[in-house]
């Protein structure tokens, strides 16, 4: 499947900004704010938002079950995202290692948007022609 | 915080290997429900964006980035399959689409989150004047 070289940067991490001082938090914005408009002069930069962090998570048969979550303590958490046209993986590491907030234990999640989705692959696989056909239909 | 946003709402679907077990049949309907679930919210206009994302990647991690591991891994229920970005006025409307998701009977979660305007920790960890001077 060929890829669209564009890459989603996942940045996880509870409120990993408690517990800086005035001047670091100062310091750490002004650096986030540089590694952005650096990302978006060099036209790396296709989409990026934040997130709030509360929100719902929907599960169960016909979606019936309705949680709060996430829940802001958690580690894995999701913060935002950013969007971003690359080359490889590889190009994609490279940018997500200058994000300045990873000394302070925020993690990135590197992944390849799909040119189809892994699952309509999966059913391509396993369907005939006619059947994935009509699926599509 | 309110969860009222005009930026809209992400959809992260969650859980990668739910279709594991189907039969042809169930992962025919299914696909043909997803396919038409995204062809009608996109003519909506309710749907705005949206990726799928290949089932392997990295996790960067550790002061400089210098950890680069494997993951996340498929198995996990966690695990991010994709995303919408949902063009509509309130969390309930959110909810109710995400209610509407063909994986769910199958396993699969749907995490709903408002988009804000500004990062969090503009919006919330400076006080306005110290946030003044470093966007200035």
């Amino acid at each position: 499947m060929d890829a669209k070289n564009e890459y989603l940067l996942l940045f996880r991490g509870k409120d990993w900004w408690n517990g800086l001082s005035p001047e670091e938090l100062r310091n750490t914005m002004e650096q986030v704010q540089g590694w952005f408009n650096q990302l978006t002069e060099s036209g790396r930069l296709k989409a990026a938002q934040p997130l709030a962090r509360e929100g719902a998570v929907v599960s169960g048969k016909n979606g019936t079950i309705v949680a709060d979550g996430p829940f802001a303590e958690s580690k894995e958490v999701i913060g935002g995202y950013v969007l971003l046209q690359a080359n490889s993986i590889d190009e994609a590491i490279g940018v997500a290692q200058s994000c300045p907030t990873l000394k302070f234990g925020m993690q990135v999640e590197v992944r390849l948007a799909a040119e189809e989705c892994p699952s309509m692959a999966y059913a391509r696989r396993i369907l005939s022609e006619e059947q994935f056909a009509a699926a599509a239909a | 915080m309110s969860t009222q946003t005009k930026n809209g709402y992400m959809l992260i679907f969650r859980g990668t290997d739910w279709h594991n077990g189907l039969s042809p049949e169930q992962m025919q309907q299914v696909a043909s429900q997803w396919m038409a679930w995204f062809k009608r919210l996109t003519a909506e206009g309710k749907v705005v964006a949206g990726n799928p994302l290949e089932r392997e990647g990295k996790i960067v991690s550790g002061k400089n980035g210098k950890i680069v591991a494997d993951g996340p891994f498929a198995e996990s229920k966690e695990a991010i399959g994709g995303y919408f970005l949902l063009k509509v006025d309130s969390l309930d409307e959110a909810v109710a689409i995400a209610q509407e998701c063909p994986g769910l009977p199958y396993g699969a979660r749907v995490e709903v989150r408002p988009v804000m305007d500004q990062c969090a920790l503009s919006g919330e960890a400076l006080p306005e004047t110290q946030l003044a001077e470093a966007t200035a």
